[in-house]
């Protein structure tokens, strides 16, 4: 491990920062890659460090979550790895943003068309009354053009709201199932997570357990209720771990003592 | 009446106010969905909950449906198919040879 912390490098498998105030939080995140300073290489690309990455007596652990995770650092694989694999693909090609929706138009009823009609249908009736009678002719195929022109548009109007109103409802419809289908395939893909997480389990559970009587803490009957730094220890002990765990508890003798039990690079802070 | 379906946890929550507060537009209130009076008030309360919730609130327009404004042929089938003998015979087969209208055709043709 390489560490270089306010100016000065350290170098080796046990690094002992006590005493000069660095914020074990951050040193994990730096672990974790989320953050780029103080700069430490090399840094985890495995989940277990999501869990146990830093040790400290505050901390809470999903003792199972975080196991699976060790599980995971051996790559070590299960039955439901191309179900959950084949779900969160699924999950990711289905849009979750809303559509944006064409704006809502007012309908031009259809009593205003039939009144339309029957004004064009007047003024034509106009029409030939004057031609018949060789009278000028002028006007009223003006007021012909007219009635028909509005009469064309308010229809075409009304066309256009009827797609726009189908539209909306289509895109709506859509968005809906989609959204539906999202929530079936979280479902799906929760379960089979917490399927391969107990597969994972059980695999290491003996690994675990013999894990927990090598690090230092106290014992319980059920190796799943030890409390989480000794729980955090033993995941730790059964992980593979390059890169660098922060410790900040005091319940080994010195960090190199650490480091052979956990068998990791250790940052004791 | 009015339809209004609640699509998210939100939405149907404030549904789930809206009845409860306005008892007197509700005609009847079901898990996330609730039918509201065709009146301007319940109108009012719907677009609230549109206005808040957008596209995870969906309003539609429901109109009664009697036997009556179905096709003869569809009521005759339906009478004719729950008063069947075997209850295990499913429709395609029971109207194959029957005077009955197929489910496809029914399938394909809007009322």
């Amino acid at each position: 491990m390489r560490l270089t912390v306010r100016g000065t490098t350290y170098e080796g498998r046990a690094v002992d920062l006590r005493g000069l105030g660095v914020d074990g939080a951050t040193l994990a995140a730096a672990v974790r890659g989320d953050c780029c300073l103080p700069a430490v290489a090399p840094t985890a690309p495995s989940s277990v460090y999501d869990y146990c990455g830093h040790v400290h007596p505050e901390m809470g652990l999903r003792t199972r979550t975080a196991l699976a995770a060790a599980g995971r650092s051996h790559g070590y694989e299960t039955p439901h790895d191309d179900a959950i694999a084949d779900r969160r693909e699924r999950l990711a090609s289905l849009d979750p943003d809303e559509p944006s929706l064409p704006p809502a138009r007012d309908r031009v009823p259809q009593s205003t068309l039939a009144d339309l009609r029957e004004t064009a249908a007047t003024e034509r009736g106009r029409l030939t009354a004057r031609e018949a009678l060789d009278g000028d002719t002028d006007a009223a195929e003006q007021a012909v053009r007219e009635a028909t022109r509005t009469l064309s548009e308010r229809e075409t109007e009304r066309a256009a709201a009827e797609e726009s109103r189908r539209r909306r409802r289509e895109l709506a419809r859509a968005y809906r199932d989609r959204m539906a289908e999202r929530r079936r395939l979280a479902d799906a893909l929760a379960n089979r997570r917490r399927d391969a997480r107990e597969c994972l389990v059980d695999r290491l559970r003996d690994r675990y357990a013999a894990a927990l009587d090598a690090v230092p803490g106290p014992a319980p009957t059920d190796p799943f209720e030890a409390p989480p730094v000794t729980a955090a220890l033993a995941v730790l002990r059964v992980a593979r771990t390059e890169a660098p765990v922060v410790l900040e508890t005091a319940r080994f003798p010195d960090p190199a003592t650490a480091a052979d039990t956990l068998d990791a690079p250790i940052i004791r802070c | 009446m009015l339809l209004v379906v609640a699509h998210s946890r939100p939405a149907r929550r404030d549904l789930r106010n809206v009845c409860r507060a306005h008892e007197d537009c509700v005609v009847r209130q079901f898990g996330r969905a609730a039918l509201l009076s065709w009146t301007e008030f319940a109108a009012f309360q719907a677009l609230r909950l549109y206005e808040k919730h957008g596209i995870d609130v969906q309003l539609e327009r429901v109109v009664p449906f009697e036997p009556a404004d179905a096709p003869d042929d569809v009521r005759a089938a339906a009478r004719a198919y729950e008063d069947r003998d075997a209850p295990s015979t499913p429709y395609a087969r029971f109207a194959s040879g029957r005077d009955l209208p197929a489910p496809d055709e029914m399938r394909g043709t809007d009322l």
